[in-house]
């Protein structure tokens, strides 16, 4: 009789036993499935989150007076706009999420105020991203809300600054920062108010998030920023940095723990069912070995059964884990819910390690059956 | 056919040493039907798991047509005993998901026995098992059980059939129909060596062996010429 033909039979005889291990396979792979979906959703999630904050780095001139910027809170220097292009075509670079910008104090209807133009961010080839910021179109602003409020500026209200006319299409909620009295316009907008044409004190970025424990990033940015530009400078936002930093491994390092501890308490559950299946089947196979069938038969007799719960358990865990992350995730992950989606390379993934790991699971009560001796086994009945 | 030549088991358990056989020897001639008689513990299952190839004497050798049975790997002992050897136990080691037909036909995977089905069939229909092929052991009686493993043993047709108290477990009438089957395979030219410390096999054998100790009593080495 064919070998997969007995593992069949023994299966649907003992069909309690089996379901026991695939239960334990599919939970498995479930978790594992779904905690690796959500993980990546948890890392965007935490990204936007984290970049809520604001960008960490910031490129000015590289003549630029810094203790000006530290109490202005931009440079006094500009520099030409096609150096955030040149940023922008980089591979392999360290910065992401680029926005140039222009900004100066100005005084405005009698009140000091800083003009702020936006260009639209950009993203280097390699690390397409969604943008952080929202666009600003030209000929429009947002007015922040110490300004709306000192000068009942509204929403709607059309006003001139240096002979240049925008429309305010927002007044922006308090936020405890310059940005109260900010008004932000489109960089070409800001250009023309300030007579700089073509001109930028400032490329706002965040760094790639792509650095080892080991790595000293700061060293790397100067490094990367020096070979493209060598006329301009960055500063690092350090507590936001690490603070970013810190969260991604954390997040990494927990769910390694998770993972760990569920495919331990999974492949100790399988072992034990292993070595009950086998006791179970003394018998059964001391009577096989005493007719003739080999080590390797009976090995692969009992290994057979315990890689088709794998098979089984990988297609199950990995529906069953991506149904749960889909489901679930929108409600945990707001910001990013609409990227969550079915990663099909963990099915193909579940498909080699599950059986594999059922197999190893059940190694040694098997490698124990098929050294036991037949005799004693068939003496004890 | 089969010599045990000065064959000692021993078995050690702790500290203590426990001499199953000791300086045992025995010659099987070929169409021999031999029973092996002694009380519980006189070594009787380990001289059958011996001249089963299942164990090594810690002394003595044990050769079959001069072939040294102890010198062989264990693919060799096991491919031996596929191709010249059948089993019958007193528990009988059915497996429980296989039909009658199934449990029949195992050793001829065993064997390398591409098409053993038509032979199955006849064994079952010999031992009174039509009825009931397509059952599972659970569904049978202790006799049809062990007329199952009569036939599973009879399936590869081995030159020697061992059989540890095959009739242990069963009733008077259908221990006495697996002690005839196994007289009409002794009587087609098979060896058969059954262990017990009943009587009724006695009727049957050509020659009874005594057991005692680990050791063949001389004194009582019956000669029978067997029906």
């Amino acid at each position: 009789m064919h070998i997969i033909k007995l593992i069949a039979k023994e299966i649907l005889y003992r069909k309690t036993h089996f379901l026991l291990g695939l239960v334990a396979v599919i939970t498995a792979v479930a978790l594992c499935v779904a905690f690796i979906t959500t993980a990546a959703a948890g890392n965007r999630e935490t990204a936007r989150l984290m970049l809520k904050a604001g960008f960490n780095l910031r490129i000015i001139p590289a003549d630029a007076d810094l203790n000006r910027f530290l109490i202005n809170g931009f440079s006094d220097r500009t520099m030409p706009s096609e150096y955030v292009d040149i940023m922008a075509r980089q591979k392999g670079f360290s910065y992401n999420h680029l926005l140039a910008t222009l900004q100066q104090k100005i005084t405005w209807r009698g009140v000091d105020i800083v003009l702020t133009g936006l260009a639209p961010e950009v993203c280097p080839p390699d690390m397409k991203k969604p943008p952080m910021v929202f666009e600003v179109k030209p000929g429009t602003a947002y007015i922040g809300s110490v300004l709306a409020s000192t000068l009942d500026i509204k929403k709607g209200d059309y006003i001139e600054i240096n002979g240049t006319t925008l429309t305010v299409v927002q007044c922006l909620s308090p936020s405890g920062t310059l940005d109260d009295i900010r008004i932000q316009c489109h960089i070409a907008d800001a250009q023309t108010i300030l007579d700089l044409p073509g001109r930028i004190n400032e490329i706002q970025a965040v760094d790639c998030l792509c650095f080892t424990p080991t790595d000293d990033p700061l060293a790397i940015l100067k490094q990367d920023l020096a070979r493209v530009l060598p006329d301009a400078q960055v500063i690092q936002m350090a507590r936001l940095a690490e603070t970013r930093t810190h969260q991604r491994r954390m997040i990494r390092n927990y769910l390694t723990f998770l993972i760990t501890a569920v495919i331990m308490v999974a492949g100790a559950w399988i072992g034990l069912l292993a070595m009950l299946n086998v006791r179970q089947r003394q018998s059964e196979i001391g009577i096989m070995r005493a007719i003739g069938y080999r080590s390797t038969s009976i090995a692969a007799l009992l290994l057979g059964k315990a890689v088709l719960m794998g098979l089984l358990g990988a297609v199950a865990g990995f529906a069953l884990g991506s149904a749960l992350a889909v489901a679930f995730g929108p409600d945990i992950f707001k910001l990013t819910a609409k990227n969550l989606k079915p990663d099909y390379t963990l099915l193909v993934w579940s498909l080699v390690a599950a059986p594999l790991f059922s197999a190893v699971a059940s190694f040694i009560p098997v490698m124990h059956a098929v050294a036991a001796d037949p005799a004693d086994t068939l003496r004890k009945e | 056919m089969l010599t045990l030549k000065n064959v000692t088991k021993t078995y050690r358990t702790g500290s203590q040493t426990i001499n199953a056989l000791e300086d045992v020897t025995l010659h099987v001639r070929p169409g021999e039907f031999i029973v092996v008689r002694g009380p519980s513990g006189s070594g009787k299952t380990t001289l059958l798991m011996i001249l089963a190839a299942m164990q090594r004497p810690t002394r003595g050798t044990v050769l079959f047509e001069d072939r040294d049975l102890c010198a062989m790997t264990p693919a060799e002992r096991a491919r031996f005993r596929a191709t010249n050897l059948g089993f019958i136990f007193q528990m009988f080691h059915l497996v429980p998901y296989l039909t009658v037909i199934e449990n029949v036909l195992l050793p001829a995977a065993a064997a390398g026995l591409p098409s053993a089905r038509r032979r199955g069939d006849e064994l079952i229909e010999t031992l009174g098992l039509a009825c009931r092929k397509l059952h599972n052991p659970t569904q049978l009686s202790a006799g049809e059980k062990q007329r199952t493993a009569v036939a599973r043993a009879m399936l590869n047709q081995p030159r020697l059939i061992l059989a540890d108290e095959p009739t242990g477990n069963l009733d008077p009438e259908n221990a006495k129909a697996v002690l005839s089957h196994l007289a009409e395979y002794r009587k087609s030219g098979g060896t058969v060596i059954i262990v017990t410390h009943g009587l009724e096999a006695a009727q049957f054998a050509d020659r009874i062996i005594h057991l005692n100790a680990g050791r063949i009593s001389p004194e009582r080495a019956e000669q029978f010429s067997g029906d």
